[in-house]
């Protein structure tokens, strides 16, 4: 399914590295010293048991949560508390394991919002609605209608996305997080709930966005077949804590990683 | 067959954006403009004075709080206050200037209110829903203490209320009690369409879209990079703008004065219930509210004698009080079940209707 890799990927440039990263609320400890890094310009998958840290993990990167102990480093600039609108400005877009659009607006709309960040005209051309402020509207139309295209959507372009199913609720939120034309796409659990078709797509769609825009994905499933065919690198929590890390191949073949899902022999 | 989507093509984005995509649409609205301004030649100093122009201050101050709760989704009871803030500064404004054109005042006033409106706000960025309500409560009960009890509001005017000196515009009295009702009438007309087409290209744009974004869903909205306490703070400033402009447009240009409760929390009431009648997140909206819940009695106090005439009969004007309000009451619970949504939604869903007519697919 997965093409061969790119001999020309660079894999020693960093884009974000996690190191020794604790989460603690209260005396739940969601994370305890995990590191490890996103190359750019990989698939990055996250996997582990139910409850392992996984979407903890996800909400430290883009600051939903701020780590108890341990530093982000991000473009190689660490970061202490940021807020997700940050984030958002350094490039980091991200999708949710139960979508979370704004569901009274339309498709168009909520991929619309995506590009806020970049629309620059001020208050009164926005009263006005004219000179640049109609001309950026164009443009950002312009770019939203071509990312519709890619995922195929156009039909449901002006259906407010609450009366949307749930498989295709998952790509226009896949879209708006595309609109922002991120860096680092964090995609938590983006097949969940889907049937065979949709998991298809969406596979397509993930290889698609990493290999012609470049984007760095890391993200988050339960459903090995995608994580083995999509990704370069795995890596495995369990319990908050790392124990496994490195190509599909070799995580498979983890005695740790069988034992964390198959459970162990007592 | 008159009002029809086929045959309209859409070959640019800029006309696909456009707010009345439909040919029907845009000839509708234009008749409206007119007839509204013909309305000013035609109608009695009753219509103008007691009718239409309460009407657009009313639906002025709507739309003002319907920016806030409907599309930013910030619940406030401090419209009345706010109201309140636009009419007093307008006042000062229009006294320690006299020889300024007063619309300018007036609109300039809009944004003290502006200012009062963001401050306010600042509780938006930790408390949502009721809370926040009850945070507004708070500038509402301290606006109001301000208007009694600072006398500088007023000029150390003795009777401690609002007057209204004469002004005038192009030499015509617009403000004071030479005004006619129908140059005051096509003052408001003009600032209240003016305004509503300002709103509602804010609300098709970058803003409008990031404001229902934070009320949608707040946590993603902060994802996608929109900082929700500017947006919210913004929100709160446009939306005591128009309440404020509303606000000295109703004490200067129809009750021709007024005192400090004008603007008490049942007027802040008052304009919410125009809101969630009309529709939240709607402007068309915000006039169909301020119709309902301004405009229905009155109709009501002239139609129901009118129809017992045939009859014979006649009632006190008391019991007709009673059943206006019995009837209105049973219209507001009767419109909210059928759509909760508001009248905006159910004018909504009758032009889907009618683009299809008379077929139902």
């Amino acid at each position: 399914m997965r093409p061969p890799l790119q001999p020309n990927r660079d894999t020693d440039n960093t884009l974000l590295a996690v190191e020794n990263v604790s989460l603690r609320f209260g005396g739940v400890k969601a994370l305890t010293g995990v590191s490890f890094d996103i190359r750019k310009g990989e698939i990055r998958a996250i996997i582990g048991p139910n409850g392992a840290g996984k979407t903890s993990m996800l909400n430290c990167i883009n600051g939903f949560y701020h780590p108890t102990d341990g530093r982000i480093i991000f473009k190689g600039e660490m970061r202490r508390k940021m807020r997700p609108h940050v984030a958002a400005r350094g490039g980091i877009a991200r999708t949710f394991q139960n979508v979370a659009l704004f569901k009274s607006m339309s498709t168009l709309d909520n991929i619309m919002v995506g590009r806020s960040l970049k629309m620059k005209a001020g208050f009164f051309w926005q009263l006005l609605r004219y000179g640049p402020a109609i001309e950026e509207e164009v443009a950002h139309r312009k770019v939203v209608e071509d990312i519709i295209d890619f995922l195929q959507i156009p039909h449901i372009r002006r259906t407010p996305v609450g009366r949307l199913p749930y498989g295709l609720q998952k790509r226009v939120e896949l879209g708006r997080a595309l609109a922002m034309e991120p860096d680092l796409l964090l995609l938590d659990e983006p097949m969940a709930g889907m049937n065979l078709e949709e998991k298809e797509d969406m596979a397509r769609f993930i290889i698609e966005v990493n290999q012609q825009f470049g984007t760095t994905v890391a993200l988050i499933e339960h459903d090995m077949s995608v994580v083995m065919d999509l990704s370069d690198r795995v890596v495995v929590l369990e319990y908050g804590r790392k124990i496994a890390d490195g190509t599909p191949e070799q995580v498979k073949s983890d005695a740790r990683v069988i034992d964390a899902y198959l459970g162990v022999a007592h | 067959m008159l009002y029809r989507e086929a045959g309209q093509f859409k070959t640019t984005y800029f006309s696909d954006m456009a707010v009345f995509r439909l040919r029907e649409d845009r000839t509708g609205l234009a008749v409206v403009v007119v007839a509204a301004y013909g309305l000013a030649f035609v109608g009695t100093d009753f219509l103008l004075q007691a009718v239409l122009i309460p009407f657009l201050v009313f639906s002025l101050a709507a739309i003002g709080l319907n920016i806030l709760t409907g599309y930013a989704g910030q619940l406030s009871l401090g419209t009345g206050a706010f109201m309140g803030v636009g009419a007093y500064s307008c006042y000062k404004l229009m006294t320690a200037f006299p020889d300024v054109n007063v619309i300018i005042w007036i609109l300039v006033s809009g944004l003290f209110s502006a200012a009062v409106g963001a401050l306010f706000g600042l509780p938006s960025l930790r408390i949502k829903g009721f809370y926040l309500a009850v945070a507004t409560l708070a500038a509402q009960f301290f606006l109001q203490w301000c208007f009694i009890r600072v006398p500088w509001l007023v000029n150390y005017n003795v009777s401690g209320a609002l007057d209204a000196p004469l002004r005038t515009v192009f030499s015509i009295p617009v403000v004071g009690a030479t005004a006619t009702s129908q140059a005051r009438y096509i003052v408001v007309l003009t600032l209240v369409i003016a305004l509503t087409w300002l709103a509602s290209n804010l609300v098709r744009g970058r803003i409008g879209r990031m404001w229902i974004a934070v009320r949608d869903m707040d946590l993603a909205a902060e994802l996608i990079g929109i900082r929700p306490l500017q947006t919210k703070l913004l929100a709160f400033a446009v939306s005591s703008y128009y309440c404020g402009v509303a606000g000295a447009l109703m004490v200067f240009l129809w009750y021709g004065g007024a005192e400090y409760d004008v603007f008490n929390i049942n007027q802040s009431f008052f304009i919410l219930f125009m809101v969630i009648i009309g529709g939240l997140g709607s402007l068309i909206g915000s006039f169909f509210g301020a119709a309902l819940i301004f405009i229905m009695p009155i109709l009501l106090g002239i139609i129901l004698p009118a129809l017992l005439v045939p009859f014979g009969l006649s009632i006190g004007a008391e019991t007709i009080e009673h059943l206006r309000f019995m009837i209105v009451g049973a219209l507001i619970i009767f419109f909210l079940i059928v759509e909760p949504h508001g009248l905006a939604r159910l004018w909504q869903i009758g032009k889907q209707k009618l683009l299809v007519w008379p077929f139902p697919y």
